[in-house]
């Protein structure tokens, strides 16, 4: 295999792993406080690219829809908290998990009827679909800010867990949330924080997911969370650090997957994604980074 | 109680077919079409404007009468959520219910899962706009009504070829006969016309990413000249951002699905792209009438050819009625089966000769700088070269 073919497989697996960790992390960080598995992240996600695509529709240059639809994100997740999840509070992990999955089916529903159940297009301007050259390496703007995108968003968001109150109330929380109410901190306030965080990590995903595809429809947001919960689980249940890191690795098999083994088993390429979480899982059954939290249930 | 219970049971039941009953009675003057449609899910954006076409012309002829102005049409919908099995369900139904003809969603898979049942009673079945040979396969009585994949791909390797390309690269999917068969049917005219097929690469319906395989394709040696692929929405506005964000300018080529305003809203990606497609609203056409009558009734422009193919499925109900002098399945389906040069909006049609899939002229259209189509040529495909489902 030549490096430069193998460098710009490596940038393409970065990319893609990029938004599955981002995704991921979303899901953990609310896995970790209220113990719902979230199907209803991927419609996050999609609320972000229809507020991309309605703002681009009004003219508004391109970082005020990046931020219209971010923002529409965060609070499509505060409203599915408030509305939906806070009123099941204490229910069990099957009935959020089917709760989730009840929010999604409407609002995919919602989006079929109410907007389009066409894909709607997102152009944008030809520098950003751009490439450049690196010693004799051509790699595309898009896969270059998605990844720098994500490192940034990591970053910032690691500070906000290790420096900050709500940061460090919100680790605390994953890992006993009595404790952590016993001690005075405000419960509701955790969790909303917690769902607007990862409405802002699934806003993020959208921009860059949308920038990438071109297009938004009303299950943009299902497959890429549905490989983002494969990576939550990977990286074990509950650990936001080993989202990440599960997002990184299914990203990386799956475009390593498709490049280098032979083109007849390239359908088979989820088959192989999910084969080999598989036997990661059978040597770390816990996960790659398991959780710190003790689970009382 | 449970005596009481029991005798209201059966008194409802009574009702029911009693009810039952009337309603039949009532459908022996007119036609009843049985439909199914996805209202959502991945077919949706065919089978809506299909769906919604064929709607208006059959209202259109009810209106003054009915089918050929004396045959009013009773239309029963079904939403399938582009379900096969939520399909099968639907069309079941529809053929207890006492359907004579059935209008199927606009791809093979479902059409050939509706087939079972309908060609077993005997009920001849249409698909929206499925356009994989082999749906037809399933039995005389199921019918294609836009133009063929190997209709559509051998006009569109034969004007590759004109154009002076030599090495083409596929981008073909086995999710679906759609993805799967135009491509391929391209290549082996292509071949046939003295062109290489340079490489290929499977992708899965609704892949994430297209890099890997654009990366593939930038390192495919000797370089190809062509890309052509059968891929639909939201994966070919991936694949073309994808491929134009690698640097790669190589001509792309597609099939009749690229022809959506979605496809030409992407901007400079998608310019100079090539497509087949059913049809051209040309200035004074036919078409083009359809299209004003369709604005002015329902506020909203036909922006793509399904629904004026859904029109001419009505269109082709009729002139089958009329020819067959019955509205009995059989009759329709043998009359339906022997049209030739049928008269249709989008385009003429010929079943007669067939194995079903109707003859119809493909149009090639090209992706203009500005978001618009232009027309490019309208060509029958050369029945020497067409590839054998």
């Amino acid at each position: 295999m030549p490096l430069d073919l193998f460098i710009q497989q490596l940038v393409n697996a970065l990319s893609l792993g990029g938004i599955y960790a981002l995704l991921a992390l979303g899901l953990a960080v609310v896995f970790s406080i209220i113990r719902l598995i979230n199907f209803a992240h991927g419609e996050i996600m999609t609320v972000g690219g229809y507020g991309v695509f309605f703002s681009l529709l009004l003219g508004w240059p391109i970082p005020a829809a990046i931020i219209v639809g971010v923002s529409m994100s965060i609070i499509a997740a505060v409203a599915m908290e408030r509305l939906a999840f806070r009123a099941m509070k204490g229910a069990s992990v099957v009935s959020l998990l089917i709760t989730s999955f009840a929010i999604s089916e409407i609002l995919k529903v919602l989006f079929q009827n109410g907007i389009s159940a066409r894909p709607k297009p997102i152009a944008l301007p030809s520098e950003l679909s751009g490439s450049y050259e690196v010693g004799g390496i051509v790699i595309g703007v898009i896969p270059t800010l998605s990844i720098a995108i994500t490192l940034i968003s990591l970053t910032v968001l690691t500070a906000f867990l290790r420096r900050t109150t709500t940061g460090l109330a919100m680790r605390a929380a994953a890992e006993d949330f009595d404790m952590v109410r016993l001690l005075g901190v405000r419960a509701g306030g955790v969790v909303a924080a917690a769902f607007a965080l990862s409405g802002l990590l699934a806003g993020i995903a959208a921009v860059i997911w949308t920038a990438q595809r071109g297009s938004v429809d009303p299950l943009m947001g299902f497959f890429p969370v549905l490989k983002a919960f494969i990576a939550t689980v990977l990286g074990g249940l509950g650990s936001l650090s080993g989202a990440v890191l599960g997002g990184f690795v299914v990203g990386a098999i799956e475009v390593f997957s498709q490049a280098f083994l032979p083109e007849s088993l390239s359908p088979y390429r989820d088959a192989i994604v999910l084969g080999s979480v598989i036997l990661i899982l059978l040597v770390r059954p816990e996960g790659l980074i398991p959780p710190a939290r003790v689970d009382r249930s | 109680m449970k005596a009481i219970r029991d005798v209201m049971l059966a008194g409802v039941s009574l009702a029911v077919i009693a009810g039952v009953s009337v309603s039949v009675a009532v459908a022996e003057d007119e036609y009843f079409i049985g439909v199914t449609s996805a209202q959502s899910g991945y077919l949706a954006p065919y089978d809506q404007p299909a769906y919604a076409g064929f709607k208006f012309c059959i209202e259109e002829k009810n209106a003054q009468g009915g089918l050929n102005g004396k045959i009013p049409v009773r239309l029963e919908v079904k939403d399938t959520r582009s379900d096969t099995a939520e399909t099968i369900k639907a069309v079941q139904e529809l053929v207890d219910d006492g359907a004579q003809f059935i209008v199927s969603p606009a791809d093979a898979d479902p059409t050939i899962a509706a087939g079972q049942i309908t060609q077993a009673a005997g009920i001849p079945t249409m698909t929206f706009a499925g356009t994989a040979p082999v749906l037809t396969a399933v039995g005389e009585y199921i019918f294609g009504s836009y133009p063929a994949d190997n209709q559509q791909a051998t006009v569109l390797a034969d004007f590759a070829t004109e154009k002076g390309f030599e090495r083409v690269y596929i981008l073909k999917s086995p999710d679906a006969a759609y993805t799967l068969g135009g491509p391929e049917y391209f290549a082996e005219v292509f071949e046939k016309n003295g062109g290489t097929m340079v490489g290929e690469s499977l992708y899965s319906l609704n892949q994430p990413d297209f890099s890997t395989i654009v990366t593939k394709i930038k390192s495919t040696e000797p370089a190809p000249d062509l890309i052509v692929t059968w891929a639909w929405e939201p994966d070919f506005p991936a694949f073309i951002k994808a491929l134009r964000g690698a640097g790669v300018t190589t001509q792309v080529m597609g099939g009749d699905v690229l022809d959506t305003p979605t496809i030409r809203g992407l901007g400079d990606v998608v310019s100079g792209v090539y497509h087949t497609s059913g049809g051209f609203p040309e200035e004074g056409s036919d078409y083009a009438d359809f299209v004003k009558r369709y604005e002015a009734a329902t506020g909203s422009p036909p922006d793509n050819n399904y629904y004026v193919n859904g029109c001419d499925i009505a269109n082709m109900i009729e002139q089958a009625i009329a020819a067959a002098g019955s509205t009995d399945p059989s009759d329709v389906r043998d009359a339906l089966a022997d049209i030739k040069d049928g008269k249709g909006i989008m385009s003429n049609f010929t079943f007669a000769g067939t194995d079903r899939m109707p003859l119809r002229p493909v149009v090639i259209a090209k992706i203009e700088e500005d978001g618009t189509k232009s027309f490019v040529r309208r060509a029958m495909a050369d029945p020497d070269k067409l590839p054998q489902p």
